[in-house]
């Protein structure tokens, strides 16, 4: 009583008091302004109870750690400045340690191999300045040639339950292999992880290859060849290699194919008499569909993730543009308007965001719009950037840049759709084209 | 050995190396490479290339024929009337400046247009293949207007016909 | 409606779809199959390499072998039993540093008066350090974002979250302070500069038009203004400086006459009050949210101790708006971290008014942070 008394007679004291107290509820403030920056985390080498266990506990960190790195979201802090070791799985941890090292998040892991030579791998999450754990523990079991996969999948639960986002991790990337010179450059199709490793050839460097793109469940390859002496789409089982050409045409050529989300169907571009026009066809059937029959160029095309509708470049307005239209063809819509030129538009898995390239005064962007053309945002700047593609999540996108000049060479790169953390992706050869499959299973 | 079956033989051979298109990385033809034909002769491929002149050039983004490149054509045309036993493939092409998929297409509108010049001037459409490659195969590698321009082109690649 | 109305329709349409059929699956919670791996050995790479005859390859690419008959899902998420977090007593009164008691009662009471507001203004060192500001501020790109634009700290300087100034032993002899080590607060733009926007700065592709002649720089001041502000701004009367005097000087006579034996004191001023707003923002980090959480609008409830500390049970998450639960979750693990974090040695808060701030409700309303 006394105290609402005294804050009655202050506010008549104080006619200038911009706040009057909240009628004894708490004080309330709001927060809208704060950082960015990567969030610090700890991941101390996951403990191993033999020999062959310690090499993959160390590798498996490894792999852990430079999933989370690279997102740019994380930021590791070096095991020189840990305070505590943890040396065993079970025992509790000493939030105060990690705390003076302003370590937010910690990954603690363990990992064996059981009777049966399979590898275990567990880990645990915690949130150090809540002092409690996030989440489960998980234990993943797989075959030791898997291990870098079992890394990928704890990264993905780290990166899931810290972000919110679902994951991206343990996905492959599909991509184009470069090598030679410029003028005789030899192309060779190729499948990797994500980050690089495991580099597989689907193809040898005989016919030039272009373009592929993942199915939606990543089980095969859509991509144009030479190997007939014209372009034409083919499509390969991953599993087998097996591959079979799709569109036949005399006198015509084919490519830029994509899946639609049902797998069932390809679009891509059929050109004949000098006319590029995007066309449907039924996979099992064979039976195609002419969607465009404008006398300019169709190409590019992308699947919205319901199927419902296709973005496409087109140059109908005498330069490049993006448009959207039915899957089933008809009335187009415009949906670029900035200055430039547009092309290779790439709806987002999220549904939310189409990156497509932009050509302007003479440099190259990867950029994001919103599907009706607003917002327009450019993440990159280069002499030639091209052919962006999403991550699983739609939170990062991979493209091609190639450097200028006669030595010029093609590589990957991964920018975060804030346009943060652009960082090459390292491959062997030369490489353009990536096309990210979905998250494995 | 008849002078019929000899010329049967090299007619073969030349078929098989036009064949072989796919691996083909220059633009100084299969064809025209595999011929011993020499410049002087009229009726070579080497002399198509060197003397008609087997390229056009286009201006950035476009596809239809500037003065200089109708000449050519014409040139093209009257020598393929002369030796009717040469089929073609035009290749279109395109500079480094652009995408990829789109410069494809740009490619195909080049070499069409050349086809269709030509079967104006009353080559048979049936001798007359395009293919495009795009910004795949540039001819000069620098990335500067001079090489360019030179890699925005369109090539009349002859090869004996008939047989193959 | 016009065709871009429905073409957005459509597209929204078919994003609800999307996230209805994404968040289906989502929620089955799939357990993993590990055995399911797929990889290609050391060996059959190099092999594959050697062999150069890509089609073939494949074929070994993807020997998943088939997990043994009645071999179950090998992923078990239940796992093992949790490791009990109990924390050694000790730890917990070992973790605040040795530090004295926060100095209230050391400023002299001259500067109280003079200077405005508690607000941990930009320390001068940032003015003076970026002199290379043109008239259109064109933020440099930094690994960080954050809400004041924090100049690239000397190399020898630790990251920290606020700028502290190393405190030389002899510097002040009748305050007590600990030998802290000289921090300063990483770089930071106010935005996230994207490599376009990078290059358009960059770029010679076009010239500005020559400026008909250098105005005479106006720039001396700022390298002796180093004590100068204060005296500067007391002119304007500061209403929050005021507010804060009086404040202070009512809390004096009034303290300790609350009935519950903590003293409740005036109202915070709005000055004190930034402060705090202030102070939780600099540790307030959004830079690994998802885009939804970024969305979310979280309100949190905290309850303080007498010297300022957050206390870290007792925070709670009483409303959210924007996004799905699991988003707020995140987001509020990340305002939970901010309030714990930068309230490790304390707000500065008034003690007289205790009552006022015992319990407080925070709104994080990420809205200005989303594409920043």
């Amino acid at each position: 009583m006394t105290r609402y008394f005294l804050v009655l007679l202050m506010a008549l004291l104080m006619p200038a008091a911009p706040i009057l107290a909240q009628d004894g509820g708490p004080l309330r403030i709001e927060i809208t302004e704060g950082v960015i920056e990567p969030l610090p985390y700890a991941v101390p080498d996951f403990v191993a109870d033999s020999v062959s266990g310690r090499e993959y506990a160390r590798q498996i960190t490894a792999v852990v750690a430079s999933d989370l790195n690279g997102t740019g979201l994380f930021r590791q802090i070096p095991s020189d400045a840990h305070i505590a070791r943890v040396t065993s799985f079970s025992s509790p941890i000493q939030f105060s340690d990690w705390k003076a090292i302003n370590a937010q998040a910690l990954i603690t892991g363990a990992v064996s191999v059981d009777d049966v030579g399979k590898l275990v791998v567990q880990f645990r999450l915690y949130d150090i300045f809540a002092g409690q754990e996030i989440g489960q523990g998980l234990q993943f079991v797989g075959t030791q040639e898997g291990w870098r996969r079992m890394a990928h999948k704890v990264a993905d639960q780290v990166y899931s339950r810290l972000t919110g986002e679902t994951p991206y991790f343990d996905s492959r990337v599909v991509f184009i292999s470069e090598t030679g010179p410029k003028d005789a450059r030899q192309k060779r199709l190729a499948i990797m992880d994500y980050d690089g490793a495991n580099v597989t050839y689907l193809t040898d460097s005989q016919s030039l290859v272009l373009a592929p793109r993942f199915s939606p469940n990543g089980d095969r390859v859509l991509y144009t060849s030479y190997e007939s002496g014209h372009p034409r789409i083919y499509v390969l089982d991953v599993a087998s290699a097996g591959r079979r050409v799709l569109e036949t045409r005399e006198g015509s050529m084919s490519f830029s194919p994509r899946f639609a989300p049902d797998g069932r169907t390809v679009v891509y571009s059929l050109t004949q008499g000098g006319n590029t026009d995007l066309f449907a066809m039924d996979i099992a059937s064979g039976r195609s569909q002419r969607l465009t029959t404008s006398p300019a160029i169709e190409t590019a095309p992308s699947f919205s993730p319901d199927g419902r509708h296709i973005v496409f470049e087109s140059d109908r307005s005498g330069t490049p543009q993006l448009y959207i239209m039915p899957a089933t063809g008809g009335e187009a819509t415009r949906i670029s308007f900035g200055q430039g030129r547009y092309g290779t538009p790439v709806w987002s898995p999220r549904g939310d965001l189409i990156a497509f390239t932009k050509q302007s005064k003479g440099r190259f962007h990867i950029g994001v719009m919103r599907t009706d053309g607003s917002e327009e945002r450019l993440l990159t700047a280069s002499f030639l950037d091209e052919g962006p593609t999403w991550s699983p999540n739609g939170r990062v996108i991979m493209f091609t840049r190639e450097t200028q000049g006669a030595q010029g060479i093609s590589g990957l790169y991964s920018v975060d759709i804030t346009g943060r953390n652009l960082r090459p992706v390292q491959t062997p050869t030369g490489a353009s084209d990536p096309s990210w499959s979905p998250l494995q299973d | 050995m008849s002078y019929l079956s000899k010329a049967f033989l090299v007619a073969a051979a030349l078929s098989l190396a036009a064949c072989s298109g796919a691996g083909r990385f220059d633009d100084t033809s299969a064809g025209a490479a595999g011929y011993a034909g020499t410049a002087q002769d009229p009726s070579s491929p080497l002399y198509f290339q060197q003397t008609v002149g087997d390229r056009v050039l286009f201006t950035v983004d476009q596809s239809n024929l500037t003065r200089e490149a109708m000449a050519i054509l014409d040139g093209q045309a009257q020598w393929l009337m002369q030796n009717a036993g040469f089929n073609v493939v035009i290749e279109g092409h395109a500079d480094e400046q652009g995408t990829r998929e789109y410069n494809l297409a740009l490619g195909a509108r080049r070499a069409n247009a050349v086809r269709e010049y030509l079967v104006s001037k009353g080559v048979a459409a049936s001798r007359l293949d395009t293919v495009s490659y795009g910004k795949e195969r540039p001819l000069e590698i620098c990335s500067e207007e001079a090489c360019y321009a030179k890699n925005r082109r369109a090539v009349t690649v002859v090869s004996a016909g008939g047989l193959s | 409606m016009n065709t871009g109305q429905i073409i957005s329709a459509a597209g929204h349409a078919g994003l609800i779809l999307w996230a209805v059929l994404g968040g289906a699956f989502d929620t089955d919670p799939q357990p993993y199959e590990v055995t399911q791996v797929t990889a290609i050995s050391a060996e059959d790479y190099a092999a594959l390499i050697a062999a150069d005859r890509a089609p073939d390859a494949v074929a070994n690419v993807d020997t998943p072998d088939p997990p043994e008959a009645g071999a179950a899902p090998s992923l078990s998420s239940e796992a093992d039993t949790p490791p009990e977090q109990s924390q050694p007593p000790a730890t917990e009164t070992a973790e605040p540093d040795p530090v004295p008691e926060p100095p209230e009662a050391t400023p002299p009471e001259a500067e109280v008066s003079d200077a405005p507001p508690v607000q941990p203004s930009p320390p001068e060192e940032t003015a003076v350090l970026v002199p290379e500001i043109s008239e259109r501020p064109q933020p440099r790109p930094a690994p960080r974002v954050a809400p004041e634009p924090v100049a690239r700290p000397e190399p020898d300087v630790q990251i920290d979250d606020v700028d502290r100034v190393e405190t030389a032993p002899d510097d002040s002899p009748e305050v007590v302070e600990q030998d802290s080590q000289e921090t300063a607060r990483e770089e930071a733009a106010t935005r996230i500069v994207t490599e376009a926007e990078k290059a358009a700065a960059a770029a010679p592709a076009w010239s500005l038009r020559p400026r008909t002649r250098p105005a005479p720089r106006p720039e001396p001041e700022s390298t002796v203004t180093a004590q100068q502000p204060a005296q500067e701004t007391t002119p304007q009367v500061d209403d929050a400086a005021v507010d804060d005097a009086v404040a202070a000087a009512l809390a004096a006579a009034g303290a300790g006459t609350g009935d519950t034996g903590t003293p409740a004191g005036p109202p915070l001023t709005a000055g004190e009050k930034d402060a705090l707003r202030v102070a939780v923002q600099q540790c307030w980090n959004v830079g690994s949210l998802s885009s939804e959480a970024l969305a979310t609008t979280v309100v949190v409830t905290v309850s303080m101790s007498e010297d300022g500390r957050p206390e870290a049970d007792s925070i709670r998450m009483t409303s959210y708006s924007g996004g799905s639960a699991d988003a707020a979750d995140r987001a509020f693990a990340a305002a939970r971290r901010a309030i714990i974090r930068c309230g490790t040695n304390g707000y500065d808060l008034p003690f007289e008014k205790y009552e006022q701030w015992r319990n407080i409700e925070m709104t994080f309303n990420p809205e200005r942070m989303r594409i920043k």
